[in-house]
């Protein structure tokens, strides 16, 4: 070793403010250029790029010989779909309900098109829940390997030796998370919108928009954001408690295939209070709703329950709370080693 | 002002299925500020456990409130004076997918440290050129060599180095004893660094701490260390050793053999008056030695030979 340097006169002695924001920042960074979250992100780029593809060979307008063989596939069937409409009628009139709430709308020729158009008012919410899941996953990955890899290679204990404040360790880690998973939220959002403009500038189908539509779709993409932050620290909680990302993994797949089957079966509705209901009803307008099979009315019809945006919200947040919260409170008690 | 003070700090590891294992049985230790402070120890001896109750990475059963930093109580105001605190303990602990420059960036980053200075310390352990490569790549040497690095990014008053020889090659061991000495006797920097090697306890420190079972059993200067194992024997060699020890039993001294046919002489005797007593018996001294005491033996004196 050479002795080109000596120790300076005085210590470098940073104020505790500054540290403070520099804990942040030093966060920010060390997430920046951890290689397995550039390569989670960087798959998912080529997934949104590849699924912009499909879509563009999947979507296209279709032309007169569609139409012409759409035209006969309709002729071929229209006689037998009027007769069983016929019965269905008379099956929704006794019900008293609406013909087309019973059996559904009647056939056109667009049915039978093999080549459909990109329809943006019909596939926007689809299309934003599907990215929400995408990127709720992808947060989960994000957020357990985040602190999984500081336990696996100890640098969270190094760090301690210059922040020895576990909490201020632990809540500067919780909010560079909540930041990069909002950032991944927005970013899969906005990656859905652009794909829908592509697919409808390449292949739409023209068709207006209905009332209210940018409105609710943003309200959707919105809650569709806030699960993906609240999912990545459920995946940070997981790995924070076991230490291992591997392990979080394990224990999200035990809960989702067989925890929360096994709860389904021993009591359906128990599914009011599952994470998988309630994530989607989160994001789903309007909520979703469950039925009580156990509890039917006089007309034979079950008992409903709605599970709201606001049910679904407040207990996946409680979900994340518990298990961040014990993670961290253990993480402030344990020794370390 | 001592740099570090323990009174009467205890631990016990809880294990489950297992027997409590006490690894700090009221422990007392002060470290006088300047120069280089050993801690010796044989493994288990709660070397490693004093220095993670001083940094707070673990919770004394006892004494917490009688412990001191840099004349801070710790661990109430460690969030305060670890700004001056430096340390390594057992293996550096970085991201092995990054540089080891940007590991320490990292670290610097989180306490305000300009980047000169990481070229400084980088330079300091002669890390510079390979500072570039990922850290998964280093040699263990190269590894601890950054981990010094890293410990003296905050110019620390207070150094502490749990086992810093560990993995190194003769030329790193030697390295590190040197860096370690030199920045022990800069004027400002007070270094307490642990090791299994007693010999580099030896030539590095200036004062030193011994614990056995969780318990200090000697502190003080090296020398005043050694002077404790009762050694300044005197090893004779002549041609007939028993003979000689006869002689010399009958002249009232304490012997017992030493290897290679030796005779050994217990209790600082004078030299010329035991080659006179065997000479004028007519046995004539080949070799006369007063055996240098080290630490190895003072350790296995003082410690009941538990190493």
């Amino acid at each position: 070793m050479s002795a080109a340097t000596q120790q300076p006169k005085a210590p470098v002695g940073p104020e505790a403010a500054r540290r403070t924001g520099s804990l942040v920042r030093s966060e920010l960074l060390r997430f920046a250029t951890r290689r397995f979250i550039q390569v989670l992100l960087g798959l998912a780029v080529l997934g949104w790029l590849g699924a912009i593809g499909i879509g563009l060979l999947s979507f296209d307008q279709p032309t007169p010989a569609d139409y012409a063989v759409a035209e006969a596939e309709y002729e071929r069937v229209i006689a037998d779909e009027e007769e069983w409409r016929e019965e269905c009628a008379e099956q929704a009139e006794a019900a008293g309900q609406p013909t087309d709430a019973f059996c559904g709308p009647p056939l056109t020729v667009e049915n039978f098109l093999q080549v459909e158009p990109f329809d943006l008012g019909a596939t926007a919410e689809v299309g934003a829940m599907g990215f929400a899941a995408a990127a709720a996953v992808l947060a989960f990955l994000v957020g357990a390997t985040w602190i999984g890899a500081e336990w696996s290679n100890r640098s969270i204990v190094a760090l301690l030796f210059w922040v020895p404040n576990r909490l201020k360790v632990m809540g500067a880690k919780l909010g560079v998370l909540t930041v990069a998973a909002a950032v991944i939220g927005v970013a899969a959002q906005a990656a859905w919108l652009a794909m829908a403009g592509i697919l409808d500038a390449a292949a739409g189908s023209g068709a207006e928009l209905p009332d209210g539509f940018w409105s609710e779709l943003l309200a959707a993409q919105g809650r569709a954001v806030l699960l993906t932050v609240l999912i990545a620290l459920i995946g940070f909680g997981l790995a924070n408690l076991t230490r291992n990302t591997g392990a979080a993994l394990g224990v999200g797949f035990v809960y989702f295939a067989v925890l929360e089957n096994a709860l389904r079966i021993w009591d359906p509705m128990v599914e009011r209070w599952l994470l998988t209901r309630n994530a989607v009803s989160l994001v789903l307008p309007g909520g979703s709703e469950v039925y009580d099979y156990d509890d039917i009315d006089a007309t034979g019809n079950p008992a409903t329950y709605l599970i709201s945006n606001l049910h679904g919200g407040l207990v996946v947040a409680a979900f994340a709370a518990v298990i961040v919260g014990i993670g961290a409170w253990l993480f402030a008690r344990r020794d370390l080693h | 002002m001592p740099a570090v003070e323990m009174v009467g700090v205890s631990k016990t590891y809880r294990r489950r299925g297992g027997q409590p294992f006490r690894a700090l049985d009221d422990l007392h230790m002060t470290v006088e500020s300047g120069g280089v402070h050993g801690l010796l120890g044989p493994n288990g001896s709660g070397k490693t456990t004093s220095i993670r109750v001083l940094l707070g990475l673990v919770r004394p059963d006892a004494g917490a409130g009688q412990m001191r930093l840099l004349d801070r109580p710790v661990p109430a105001e460690l969030n305060g004076v670890i700004a001056e605190v430096g340390a390594l303990v057992e293996t550096p602990l970085f991201s092995p997918g990054l540089s080891g420059r940007m590991n320490l960036r990292l670290l610097a980053e989180a306490a305000g440290v300009s980047r000169a200075r990481i070229e400084e310390c980088l330079e300091f352990v002669d890390m510079r050129d390979r500072a570039g490569d990922r850290f998964k790549g280093y040699s263990l040497g190269m590894k601890q060599r950054l981990g010094i690095a890293a410990a003296l990014l905050k110019s620390p008053r207070l150094l502490i180095l749990d086992e810093p020889s560990n993995g190194l090659d003769p030329a790193g061991i030697k390295d590190v004893r040197e860096l370690v000495r030199r920045l022990g006797h800069d004027g400002r920097t007070t270094v307490l660094v642990s090791s299994h090697l007693l010999g580099e306890v030896q030539q590095m420190c200036d004062s030193v701490t011994i614990l056995a079972r969780g318990r200090q059993v000697a502190s003080g200067p090296v020398a005043a260390v050694l002077s404790r194992t009762g050694s300044g024997d005197v090893r004779v060699g002549v041609p007939d050793p028993a003979g000689a020890a006869a002689v010399l039993t009958a002249a009232g001294y304490s012997v017992s053999p030493a290897p290679d046919g030796q005779v050994l002489v217990h209790g600082s005797p004078a030299p010329g008056a035991i080659s006179r007593v065997l000479a004028e018996h007519g046995h004539y001294v080949e070799e006369l030695v007063r055996v240098t005491p080290d630490l190895e033996s003072a350790f296995l004196a003082i410690t009941g030979g538990q190493a």
